[in-house]
């Protein structure tokens, strides 16, 4: 967030982009500026230098033809005091050979003493420095007759542009934090709805898309209000579909109830024949210990299946508050459970690695959703094969693997077992997409694979829930 | 360009004296008595100058012109040559031109018509005496000046020294003044200067004068003296001027002259005060 400028949020971007445009104006502003200060106060101090030294000059030419030291000097003596707005600091006056005639410091520049000058232009002067110099030819009458150099003290024109700078620097730096702040009030209400819409958005993806409140709507305008009325839509059509998919797993999960309880119906009424043919016997035959002893034993074995299939049937369909973890038990129960089906269809179901202790998953949705997966694989496998139930137990998960040699499974099927975003339709795919969010809930993930020479594979991977030892896997 | 303020100071004047002069027979409309003055004074001073005028002017009733030239040389020649009545020049020139002048009067201060000539240097050089200053950059006063000059030449040809190659270098500042602030700028590393001039200017402005010390004095020689041609142009105009300037004291103005001048009198001297020059004139002329 912080380093990445792309993922700073638009309220800090746009002031951040208005004071770099503002810095990038106001530094080519002031660089103008102080170009144009610079070149005037060039021009004046260079009018005023040419000033100076025509006066001087004129002043001081036939003093230097007569090498009259004294003239020379209190000529320059007075131009000091007469030039003073021009502030010159320091004049020197040369013979043609170098040798100083007189200078306005004698002690710095003696007379007779050779002059080196530092500047033989006739005019320099940088912006900005504490300091200009000239130099003058002095010709009399047509020949020259020496030189005249003089210094002059711009300190004050360097103050002058240091006083501009800073006034161009608080300037700037006002105007700069008057647009800052003007941008990000601008933006932020600028982004307001932007940010309303966001924050629904968001709250949405936790499966609830909240409608925005009617009052926030009339507050905003023109395409923000018809961007917050489409979501308003939207959010409502999310609603009607959640209820209407919730609808139609209720009636799946009462269709498959009731597909339940016929087979379990169905199991019970198997025995029942026999039941009442050993009754008849009894009645009949009762008084022979023989026959008496057989009915018995039909009966007692008869009554025995049908509590198996009560009890089982009552062991898988819990409620969930009695959730306990998945034992090797479980997968009898579930044999016992499908038992009905697979000797309708002539299919043998077979274990062929079973779970050797207690896992910690949520035995609930895995019988259901095993359930489910054994009942599809056995509707799917031909008349006298084999469907292979196997479960291994890893360190951290367990896969439970179902094998059948049917024709496989149809893509639209293997979707709605996989994909996430697939919708069941009305009557058609309800089992394998409620099998689906059963796996999908304990945070396990479903897998389907066509087998070489006909048949499919469905694998169910459960991740083991948290602090559990390893020892509890098999 | 002076010539007729001159002229209509001198109707002014003619018209203002009339009443005395008529009385006294005087000439009304007198020629104006020409009055030289060199740049011994303390400076070219307009108010000194004014009052000296008006004071002359009221003392002899006369129109007073004061002619100022830049040299002394300048005056001396005018004087020499007759144009002016009487001129205010120094001791050496007067000494030169002994036999074309005459003495009219000599100012007199600190009670002696005497003053002396001085070396003077840098507040803090070191040097003891005048043997000391070979090399240096000298400023002298005026080719024409006794102290500016002659006393400093005559003081090396003592030596057995030439100015020209006892001094690298050396010039002309053509006014006391001048010298004292070559020397203080620095502009000179010694200078030739009047002893009245230095004393009075460090009496009346310290500050002047003080970068510099006095590193030698001659002995007392005469003071600068007022002289007139031998055979002045008007034998009146000159009697007028003399008694004029021998009774300044004695006049209230006479005196606010002086005062400025810092001057006691002027006084009637002997033509001898001057022998001490002329004989620093001879020697100097002997050594070349």
């Amino acid at each position: 967030m912080r380093l990445d400028p792309r993922r700073w949020p638009i309220t800090f971007k746009v002031p951040v982009a208005v004071a770099i445009l503002m810095l990038v104006a106001g530094a080519v502003l002031s660089e103008r500026v102080l170009d144009r200060l610079g070149d005037i106060q060039q021009r004046h101090l260079r009018e005023l230098a040419q000033g100076y030294l025509d006066g001087l000059s004129s002043a001081v030419g036939p003093s230097v033809l007569r090498d009259d030291v004294w003239e020379v000097y209190d000529a320059i003596a007075r131009a000091q005091v007469q030039y003073k707005g021009l502030r010159p600091s320091e004049a020197v006056v040369t013979d043609p050979r170098g040798a100083v005639i007189a200078a306005s410091d004698p002690r710095s520049h003696a007379v007779g003493s050779a002059f080196v000058p530092t500047e033989s232009r006739p005019f320099a002067y940088e912006s900005g420095s504490a300091t200009a110099r000239a130099h003058r030819e002095l010709s009399y009458p047509g020949r020259s007759i020496g030189h005249l150099y003089a210094t002059f003290d711009t300190s004050h024109l360097a103050a002058e542009r240091r006083d501009v700078i800073a006034t161009l620097l608080v300037t700037n730096g006002i105007l700069l934090a008057f647009f800052v702040a003007a941008g990000w009030l601008l933006v932020a209400r600028m982004m307001r709805p932007v940010r309303v819409l966001t924050e629904h958005l968001g709250a949405s993806s936790d499966g609830v898309a909240v409608p925005i409140a009617d009052w926030e709507v009339q507050r905003s305008r023109g395409e923000f209000r018809r961007m917050f009325r489409a979501y308003n839509d939207l959010s409502t059509s999310i609603a009607e579909r959640d209820e209407l998919r919730k609808r139609l797993a209720e009636e799946e999960r009462l269709g498959s109830l009731g597909r339940l309880a016929s087979s379990i119906a169905h199991e019970i009424n198997n025995p029942l024949g026999g039941l009442f043919n050993a009754l008849s016997t009894l009645r009949s035959h009762g008084h022979l210990p023989a026959a008496r002893e057989g009915a018995i034993c039909l009966l007692e074995r008869g009554l025995a299946g049908i509590r198996d299939v009560v009890r089982t049937t009552l062991a898988v369909h819990r409620p969930r508050e009695g959730a306990r973890n998945l034992m090797p038990d479980d997968f009898d129960d579930l044999l016992v459970l499908v038992a009905a089906e697979a000797r309708r269809k002539s299919v043998r179901v077979k274990v062929t690695a079973r779970l050797a202790a207690e896992v910690a998953i949520q035995s609930g949705p895995i019988r259901q959703a095993l359930l489910n997966i054994l009942l599809n694989a056995i509707a799917a496998a031909p008349a006298v094969s084999v469907v292979e139930l196997a479960v291994v137990g890893m360190p951290e998960a367990v896969t439970f693997e179902v094998r059948d040699r049917g024709e496989g499974l149809p893509v639209d099927a293997a979707a709605m077992l996989t994909d996430p975003a697939r919708i069941p339709t009305a009557g058609a795919g309800l089992g394998l997409w409620t099998t689906r969010g059963l796996v999908a809930e304990i945070g396990g993930v479903l897998e389907t694979e066509s087998l070489p020479g006909g048949g499919t594979l469905v694998r169910m991977v459960v991740p083991l829930a948290r602090d559990e030892a390893l020892a509890d896997v098999a | 360009m002076v010539a007729p303020i001159v002229s209509r100071r001198a109707i002014l004047m003619g018209t203002l004296t009339l009443l005395p002069c008529v009385a006294e027979g005087a000439p009304s409309a007198a020629a104006p008595i020409r009055v030289g003055l060199t740049p011994v004074f303390l400076s070219s001073d307009l108010e000194l100058t004014g009052l000296l005028a008006a004071y002359l002017e009221k003392a002899t009733a006369r129109p007073v012109e004061l002619v100022t030239r830049r040299t002394y040389q300048e005056v001396t020649a005018m004087l020499v040559a007759g144009q002016l009545d009487a001129a205010w020049i120094c001791g050496f020139p007067f000494v030169a031109h002994r036999s074309e002048l005459q003495l009219v009067a000599t100012p007199v201060w600190r009670g002696q018509p005497l003053y002396r000539a001085y070396v003077i240097v840098d507040r803090d050089r070191k040097a003891g005496g005048i043997a000391a200053l070979r090399g240096d950059i000298h400023a002298f006063s005026d080719p024409d000046s006794n102290s500016g000059f002659l006393c400093t030449r005559a003081a090396l040809a003592e030596l057995g020294e030439r100015s020209e190659t006892f001094f690298s270098r050396s010039f002309f500042t053509y006014g006391h003044r001048n010298v004292i602030e070559a020397v203080s700028s620095g502009l000179a590393a010694s200078g030739s200067v009047d002893g009245y001039v230095y004393d009075v200017v460090s009496e009346l402005e310290p500050k002047f004068v003080s970068r510099t010390r006095v590193l030698r004095t001659s002995e007392w020689l005469g003071f600068p003296p007022v002289a007139a041609p031998a055979s002045p142009p008007d034998a009146g105009r000159l009697n007028a001027l003399k008694a004029a300037l021998l009774g300044m004291d004695g006049d209230a103005d006479g005196r606010a002259v002086l005062a400025l001048l810092k001057l006691d009198r002027f006084a009637s001297e002997p033509l001898g005060l001057y022998e001490t020059i002329a004989a620093k004139a001879a020697m100097v002329a002997a050594a070349g």
